[in-house]
């Protein structure tokens, strides 16, 4: 047991995490998700100071997740569940019935909201699946805030056997701020699971009654957090008088239309604006929310993502918000979005700023947009290398994790959610099948996205007989969140003793034929593979196909991952030459293959076993020439960097620079020497350093 | 102290990169720092998918504020450890502001953007912390580099002794040496 520091700065996560072990937790299951995978590390971290720390698991999904949490909160089990907003849906299922069936421990499901979106798919509001399945929804405005909500989270819980959701948005979790700290709770709560089937196992009728009396519980709520002054903070005192402005707010909105307000010479403490911040936007708390209406001409709502305390208000024709137009509909509300809010808003009110905002600092210069990039060094980026260079019509469903950044090299056509590469895959291959087109199509999935929702999707396709290729990246880790262990590692979150779920196995279980593991940090081996696995899929009596692409993260672990080093050294520049066809050295087999993989398309079947070039559109990346299978296609490498500019769109590494001019060099503040890019240049053009000083010149 | 128009209102920053240039580490730094003088402080962070090489940007406010986000026009400092993440965030200074740069000089705005920063009696420091830091044989640590820069020019609201103290207390055993080096490179000669 570690002793407690009085005041530290923290990470929202980080304070909800504290939060939690302050009030006792007993129980912790989470799925990672941006903005939400640093709670239950805290958690754990945090959990060290109890004599008895919370039991944490990171789930392998997060309908799993809160499964397991609720039915430890049956038996009296203070639990959490952690999740980001879009896990919420995976989860929503058993959210649905939690708000009818209850808990007896107190239950908080932590959703972690991301207006804008930042890393998520979409900007969803998770108070308003909080309103839909009836359980009400505590929205914090800060570290502080979300950390001082969990006892009366717990409290309510546990007071009206309900599961209390709390919804941070991404500026709470990943806001840093001073957090007092206390000494964790030492809650005794033996396992006491009590025998219950009309409510633990309650058939339909059961449930209207259930339904009823949930009713009744959320109006009870209601009355008890409108009368609660520290769940509805009034940062002024409403004036007696009608003022012509005030402000209903929650989340962190209420927080920065505060700075923003005191920014125009508006500070609301002494202001003319009456704001009530509410932290329990469902169930509504009325009665001051009718206060406030009583004493303001209109009122301006500020929340986030979407109008929930708008919908529940009384009397919205003289509210200002989304419905009225006030509010825009989509998007963060950032302090600037916020600015032009308020000032439409002052000037409709007639409320003068003392301190408008003056001209902002404009400069004419464009800084070129900077997307994300695989990290250099990754094997999934030579994973992705390869799938193109041996499907090079291939359809590419993509899903979600840091491969979803294989859409810098082209290889990601689709990405929509947790799985579904796998179900898109098997649908794009059969609509063309069924019309008897050979279409290539190569899903790809990481392994922790896999474990999560990859089976259901994999064991449907085998057993209605879809023909596909799944490349799974496995690089035995969760790695766009931050390292969390996957099911493969055996590794658990608080260390209790786990065991390790075989991903080969678990393949073969779901009926899947044709698997091969390979490493794509030896491509001409990949190459080989993923061939294979594309002869099958092609058969009509053959099936999915799965290659396991493995090598370890090199975030994670670079030693790990670049066992060893390989500097390399683009060579100087050579004059770009189109490829010449030659049929009298060699028959044209008419393949097409030339064809296909060109990327500019400056190749074109004549029907005559001839292809044609258009040296106007030939970039002379030479890939025509690597792959003629015949020899037909011709142009020597010209050991030197022609500026095709091929290892930029296929292989796109950090490491590669290209300069004004198309031409590549090696960018050393990026590059990790792992030598992949040895294999991506046509043009021999990229070599070893240790060759490249007697025979080339660097370029 | 606050070299803000409004002393009440505290002190803000914006600390601008590259995902894996180490932006979030100077950030905490500039909090620690403020911390250990008693200030209020509040941080916003990136995670998550943009740390994979895209642009990358933390808000900090020292003082009596609300919400973790600067507003454009609002901020004192502007440090960015990429001269293109510098000209996608100048519009956060407030007039009057200071940006520290890592590049060797202006050169890489051109004469109507450095007029327009002149306008705004913007401060523009740029310092070569990426060379600096490499002749220190430390390639990575620009980003140490270019804050110990901003703290030698005072444009922070603390003495660059503190902050020197705060960084090599929260600096790791093996990186204390490093760090001391890199500090020195930066200039501020404390």
């Amino acid at each position: 047991m570690k002793s407690t520091p009085k005041q530290q700065i923290l990470l929202g996560n980080e304070a909800i995490g504290r939060g939690l072990v302050e009030a006792g937790l007993h129980f912790m299951t989470a799925y990672p998700g941006t903005p939400s995978s640093e709670i239950m590390p805290a958690v754990v971290r945090f959990g060290q100071e109890m004599a008895t720390p919370p039991y944490c698991e990171w789930s392998v999904n997060e309908k799993v997740a809160l499964e397991t949490a609720l039915a430890a909160a049956y038996t009296g089990k203070r639990s959490a569940c952690a999740m980001k907003q879009v896990g919420l849906n995976v989860a929503l299922d058993p959210v649905m019935s939690a708000a009818y069936i209850g808990v007896i421990g107190g239950f908080i499901i932590i959703s972690a909201d991301d207006p804008g979106p930042h890393s998520s798919q979409t900007e969803q509001d998770s108070r308003l699946l909080a309103h839909f399945a009836k359980l009400p929804v505590f929205d914090p405005d800060s570290p502080a805030q979300a950390k001082s909500l969990i006892a009366p989270a717990f409290a309510l819980s546990e007071q009206y056997e309900i599961p209390v959701m709390l919804r941070p948005t991404l500026r709470v979790c990943h806001a840093r701020q001073d957090i007092a700290l206390k000494k964790p709770l030492a809650l005794k709560r033996p396992a006491n699971f009590q025998r219950d089937p009309f409510r633990w196992a309650a058939i339909p009728k059961m449930r209207l009654a259930l339904h009823h009396k949930l009713n009744h519980k959320l109006a009870a709520m209601a009355q008890q957090v409108a009368a609660d002054p520290a769940l509805n903070t009034w940062h002024c005192q409403p004036l007696a008088k009608k003022a012509p402005l005030g402000i209903l707010s929650s989340g962190v909105a209420a927080a920065l239309a505060r700075d923003v307000l005191a920014e125009l010479g508006l500070p609301v403490a002494d202001g003319p604006i009456p704001f009530l911040q509410t932290a329990v936007p469902y169930p509504l708390p009325l009665a001051p929310v009718e206060r406030l209406l009583a004493s303001c001409a209109r009122v301006l709502v500020l929340e986030e993502t979407e109008p929930l305390l708008e919908l529940l208000s009384p009397q919205r024709e003289r509210l200002w918000g989304r419905y009225s137009g006030h509010v825009p509909s989509a998007g963060e509300l950032t302090p600037d979005a916020l600015h032009e809010v308020l000032e439409r808003a002052l000037k409709q009110a007639k409320i003068k700023a003392p301190r408008p905002r003056g001209r902002l600092l404009a400069v004419p210069d464009q800084a070129p947009p900077r997307r994300p990039n695989l990290c250099a060094g990754c094997a999934h980026r030579a994973a992705f290398f390869a799938m193109r260079r041996v499907f090079p019509t291939g359809i590419y469903p993509g899903d979600i994790g840091c491969y979803t950044l294989g859409m810098n090299q082209g290889a990601v056509d689709t990405c929509h959610d947790m799985g579904a590469s796998l179900t898109f895959a098997a649908a794009l291959s059969r609509v063309h099948q069924l019309e008897g087109r050979a279409q290539p199509v190569v899903a790809t999935i990481g392994d922790s996205t896999f474990y999560h929702s990859g089976t259901p999707g994999l064991l449907n396709a085998v057993h209605n007989g879809a023909r596909f290729v799944l490349l799974i990246l496995d690089n035995e880790t969760t790695s766009m969140t931050g390292m969390q262990p996957t099911p493969e590692t055996g590794l658990t979150a608080d260390g209790h003793p786990g065991r390790r779920v075989d991903l080969l196995g678990l393949v073969r279980g779901c009926g899947v034929s044709q698997i091969e593991q390979a490493d794509p940090y030896d491509l001409p081996e990949f190459f080989k593979v993923l061939r294979r696995a594309k002869r099958h899929a092609a058969k009509p009596e053959g099936g999915v196909a799965v290659v396991i692409a493995r090598h370890a993260c090199v975030a994670k672990d670079r030693g790990l991952a670049i066992p060893r080093r390989v500097p390399v050294t683009v060579l100087a520049p050579a004059p770009a030459a189109a490829p010449v066809f030659s049929p009298q050295l060699k028959a044209c087999a008419d393949c097409g293959r030339c064809v296909a993989i060109c990327p500019a398309g400056a190749l074109k079947r004549t029907g005559k076993a001839r292809v044609k070039v258009d040296k106007k559109k030939c970039t002379s990346c030479r890939l025509c020439a690597a792959v003629c299978p015949t020899g037909t296609m011709v142009l020597e490498p010209a050991r030197g960097c022609t500026a095709c500019g091929l290892c930029g769109t296929w292989f796109a590494c950090p490491g590669l620079a290209r300069g004004a001019d198309g031409q590549m060099s090696v960018d050393r503040a990026w590059c990790v020497d792992c030598g992949l890019c040895l294999h991506v240049c046509q043009q021999a053009a990229i070599v070893q350093s240790s060759q490249a000083a007697p025979t080339g010149q660097p370029a | 102290m606050m070299a803000t128009k409004n002393k009440d209102q505290g002190w803000q920053a914006v600390v601008a990169g590259v995902g894996g240039q180490g932006v979030l580490f100077v950030t905490r730094m500039l909090a620690l720092g403020a911390q250990a003088l008693g200030g209020r402080v509040l941080i916003s962070e990136v995670h998550g998918m943009a740390q994979r090489g895209g642009s990358v940007i933390s808000h900090l406010k020292i003082g009596d504020f609300a919400g973790p986000l600067v507003a454009m026009g609002q901020a004192d400092l502007l440090l960015s450890l990429d001269p293109g993440e510098a000209v996608r965030n100048f519009g956060f200074l407030r007039s009057g502001g200071a940006a520290v740069v890592n590049a060797p000089d202006a050169g890489f705005l051109s004469p109507e953007a450095q007029k327009a920063l002149a306008a705004h009696g913007v401060r523009l420091i740029c310092l070569d912390a990426a060379g600096l830091a490499a002749a220190a044989g430390a390639a990575k640590g620009a980003n140490l580099a270019l804050l110990a820069g901003a703290a030698g020019a005072g444009v922070l609201p603390f003495p660059a002794a503190q902050l020197k103290r705060v960084v090599l207390e929260a600096s790791p055993a093996t990186r204390k040496q490093v760090n001391q080096r890199l500090w020195e490179a930066g200039g501020p000669g404390v």
